[in-house]
């Protein structure tokens, strides 16, 4: 793949000339400029339809330029597979925080890997909820406050947080799955990395692919970009270690 | 409550096996050829005869509706009791096996819908003695998957893989409820003579409605014929 | 073509298909899972799409997603199931996505039996799920009438970029009749649905289906456009149908489904006995007969309107509405999957019809 790295700056086609409304800091803005990316290097976009979830990056279809659809919270990847069943022959993902994915759409996301269903998932799984003001995540860690564990969470009454690439990667079925970060240029190499791989899988008609970004959320962690960032490197690296959890070379049992 | 019409006694079925089991498509009329059945053998074997409802797959129309009708004529009737009457739930009562296998009862067994609904068979396979059965393929041409030869073997084929038995007969039971005429009786009596050719299965007997069967205008076929008397009615139908 | 002997179940899916249907997404429930079997064998005979989901609310999404593709797509369920579709429904009713929902209800509330029930019209009619928004509402009193709707709900889906919800009680899926599908099949023609379908955005702007509309004029805006349409439907889209109406008609019934089949035999008997009854059927829920209800109801001749329902009483408040209060509009309902027999029917209109004066709604009393 020829990537010229000299163009890095340009706006890609696949992502709209508009100032988007996430935080200073906030990581979603980046995972969305490198999907775009990815869809603009693979010559995808004409033919992708997006799915937006309920979250923060619900207005996300504001800022693709491609096609989209907004899902009702947690359900993006039941339109997905009723999207990609259609039209086999479109680009189809979905972009999902760990609220939406984790919490109210576990079922929609282990069915619809499970069946191996070709659409790629974009897991943004910032430990919280942050569109509606910072509670309570199923991936919040131990001991994180939030506005509904306000004394930080207390894993024996709500269990543990959900490591959510390797519970998936349980199945036999999905194709690629891998867990990736974004909040240091030399992990951002990486990631994009990933998403063009799950996004090239798909294109080859190769089923199921996720790829869960862990993402920063200072406006609800109460800290600075820069104290974000150094959060999630002491606490979420460690208990959400990055890499890949499922892939086709290794296993095509799910082909 | 059931009026008995004067019949053609002398040419109806007469069977020397003990159990009959009644399967076929589905929805192509099992129930209502059971339940008939089952009150032809009462008025005219002289032995206590017994019915079972063995259809799990369907929850409307079971022959277990008419049950009340068939007691009154003293026949015996095995079904689930109280709610479960009415359920969904694959209840295959403990009764049946019993009725089965050591009995002197003449037994109708009518069977579900369908290779899904003749796999309960299958479950009491061991049941079943050889020779002791007659298994018959009630044969309707207007229901979709039975409407020509090949339709008609292909669900022989997958009943007996289901129910791990064997057919020893053919029932002809085209009708189209309330459209059905001499004509339509007529076609299907061809189509199971077909079938009875290609697959070697004796056709048993012809079930008809009786209003038809018993009217002149209806050439008798080369088979005995069961007039048939509908028991299993629409809410808005009456039962004359 | 000539009449084959098909249950309602299997009919509605043939006639799903008839209609272009090229997906169809489910979950099993009784009374209605023969359509998924069926569909099971007939979908990849067509080459469409066929898929069990994981609930019906998986499936409802799925259907959200597959409309957005601008093809024909479908489900079908029973009353707990429709339940759980509500939420997508009122989204595809948000974004204006065409889809078409049967209902082939049991007796509720909650898991209630599997016997047949007219219980869910005010899911149906009234909403179900969140938001100023309605569906066209079909209820067919015959497999053949089930065959003409259900095909006739696609087209309307499509014209009207709504969903749309056929109800049956249980007996509707599960009865066998005779039926015969159309030979040449055709509809008025509608625009394309490349004109607003989620295809790609190769060489024009990219589309967005969606719901929310976060600055309020916008989200009034879509709500009276919304409404529009559904004006539109009360103009255009009334269905209904009457049996023996007539000057002599002491006692005018309001049915629909299978208990108007109930009442028309309980009709004809009391036509024996010198009682004179007319029955009006509602085929349409949404948009409700209104004015024709109106006209029939306050005739001179009727002592008293009679709404009987397989309900303990849903669609005689818009009977009420309707009638407004011009004539006594009297109950009759049995639920919980027992359905009324004519004798029963024809009890409550002698005692209408010997009755000094009318006491107005009377419920069943058990
Ligand atoms: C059915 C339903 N329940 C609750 C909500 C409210 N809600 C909106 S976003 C959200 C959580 C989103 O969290 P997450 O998926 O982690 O996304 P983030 O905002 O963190 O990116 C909730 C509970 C809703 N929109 N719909
Ligand atoms: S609230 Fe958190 S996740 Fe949402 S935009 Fe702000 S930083 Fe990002
Ligand atoms: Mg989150």
């Amino acid at each position: 793949m020829a990537v010229d790295n000299k163009t890095v700056f340009d706006r890609p086609v696949a992502l709209r000339d508009v100032v988007t409304h996430y935080c200073p800091g906030c990581t979603h803005g980046v995972i969305h400029r490198i999907v775009s990316e990815v869809l603009d290097e693979l010559g995808l976009r004409e033919r992708t339809c997006g799915v937006a979830p309920v979250g923060c990056s619900v207005l996300c279809y504001n800022y693709y330029n491609c096609d989209f659809m907004e899902a009702p919270h947690g359900r993006a990847p039941a339109l997905a597979t009723g999207f990609k069943r259609m039209r086999p022959d479109m680009i189809v993902f979905t972009y999902q925080g760990d609220g939406d994915l984790a919490s109210i759409g576990m079922g929609e996301i282990v069915h619809a890997a499970n069946r191996g269903e070709k659409f790629t998932t974009i897991f943004v799984n910032n430990a919280i909820y942050g569109m509606t003001g910072g509670q309570m995540a199923p991936t919040t860690l131990q001991g994180q406050v939030t506005t509904t564990c306000p004394v930080g969470r207390d894993t024996s009454m709500t269990g543990q947080p959900i490591r959510m690439a390797e519970l998936l990667s349980a199945l036999a079925t999905p194709a690629y799955i891998e867990r990736v970060a974004v909040h240091h240029p030399k992990y951002i190499l990486q990631a994009k990395k990933a998403i063009r791989k799950a996004f090239r899988l798909q294109r080859d008609n190769k089923c199921y692919t996720l790829i869960e970004v862990l993402s920063t959320c200072p406006t609800n962690w109460g800290n600075t970009p820069g104290e974000a960032t150094e959060w999630l490197d002491d606490n979420m690296m460690k208990y959400f270690p990055l890499g890949c959890y499922k892939d086709f070379q290794e296993d095509d049992s799910g082909s | 409550m059931l009026v008995s019409p004067p019949v053609k006694k002398s040419n109806l079925p007469i069977f020397t096996r003990r159990i009959l089991i009644i399967v076929g498509g589905y929805g192509s009329g099992k129930s209502e050829v059971a339940v008939n059945l089952s009150r032809h053998l009462v008025e005219t074997s002289g032995r206590q005869v017994a019915i079972a409802d063995l259809d799990i797959v369907n929850p409307y129309f079971r022959s277990r509706e008419a049950n009340q009708a068939l007691e009154a004529l003293g026949i015996r009737c095995i079904n689930p009791s109280g709610g479960e009457f009415y359920a969904d739930l694959p209840i295959i009562l403990p009764e049946i096996k019993g009725a089965i296998e050591h009995n002197d009862e003449l037994l109708v067994l009518d069977v579900g819908g369908d290779d899904v609904g003749a796999r309960v068979l299958s479950s009491l396979g061991k049941s079943f003695q050889k020779d002791s059965y007659e298994m018959m393929l009630v044969l309707n041409r207007n229901r979709p998957f039975t409407s020509n030869v090949s339709g008609c073997i292909r669900m022989i084929r997958e009943i007996e893989e289901a129910s791990r038995l064997k057919f020893t007969g053919i029932i002809s039971n085209t009708h189209l409820l309330d459209d059905t005429d001499a004509e339509t009786i007529a076609s299907g009596y061809e189509l199971a003579k077909e079938v009875s050719n290609k697959t070697g299965l004796p056709i048993k007997f012809l079930a008809g409605l009786a209003a038809i069967v018993e009217s002149d205008e209806f050439a008798d076929p080369d088979v005995p014929v069961l007039p048939l008397e509908r028991h299993l009615l629409k809410p808005w139908e009456s039962a004359d | 073509m000539a009449k084959v002997l098909m249950k309602g179940n299997e009919a509605i899916a043939e006639a799903a298909l008839r209609a272009g249907a090229e997906g169809y997404f489910c979950y099993p429930i009784t009374p209605q899972t023969e359509v998924a079997e069926y569909l099971s064998k007939r979908m990849p005979e067509v080459g469409g799409v066929f898929l069990q989901g994981e609930s019906e609310l998986a499936v409802a999404n799925m259907l959200f997603g597959a409309a957005s593709t601008g093809k024909r797509i479908f489900t079908t369920s029973s009353s707990p199931g429709i339940s759980l579709m509500q939420e997508a429904i009122s989204y595809m009713a948000g974004a204006e996505l065409p889809a078409v929902i049967i209902n082939i209800m049991r007796g509720g509330p909650g898991l209630g039996g599997i016997l047949p029930a007219q219980s869910d019209y005010f899911q149906a009619v009234k909403g179900g799920g969140h938001g100023d928004y309605r569906v066209l509402v079909l209820a067919p009193s015959t497999v053949q009438e089930a065959v003409d709707l259900t095909m006739l709900s696609f087209h309307l889906a499509d014209k009207y970029r709504n969903p749309v919800m056929l109800i049956g009680d249980g007996m509707i899926g599960q009865m066998m009749e005779a039926v015969e599908f159309p030979d040449d099949y055709q509809e008025p023609e509608l625009p394309s649905s490349s004109e607003w379908a989620a295809t790609g955005a190769e060489g024009r702007e990219a589309r967005i289906i969606k719901s929310l509309f976060l600055d309020p004029t916008g989200l009034e805006d879509n709500s009276w456009k919304l409404d529009r349409k559904y004006r539109q439907m009360i103009k255009e889209e009334v269905r209904s149908e009457k049996y023996k109406i007539s000057k002599t008609n002491k006692v005018l019934i309001v049915a629909y489904g299978t208990m108007a089949r109930i009442c028309q035999t309980a009709i004809d008997e009391l036509e024996e006995e010198g009682i004179s009854v007319g029955l009006f059927r509602p085929i349409s829920l949404f948009p409700f007969p209104e004015q024709e209800i109106f006209k029939e109801a306050t005739k001179a001749n009727i002592k008293s309107v009679l709404t009987i329902e397989m309900s303990t009483g849903q669609m005689v408040e818009d009977v009420q509405k309707v009638v407004q209060g011009k004539k006594p509009v009297e109950f009759y309902g049995r639920t919980g999957g027992i359905v009324p027999t004519p004798d029963e029917v024809k009890e409550q209109v002698r005692g209408i019809v010997s009755k000094k004066k009318t006491s107005g709604k009377s419920r069943k009393k058990t």
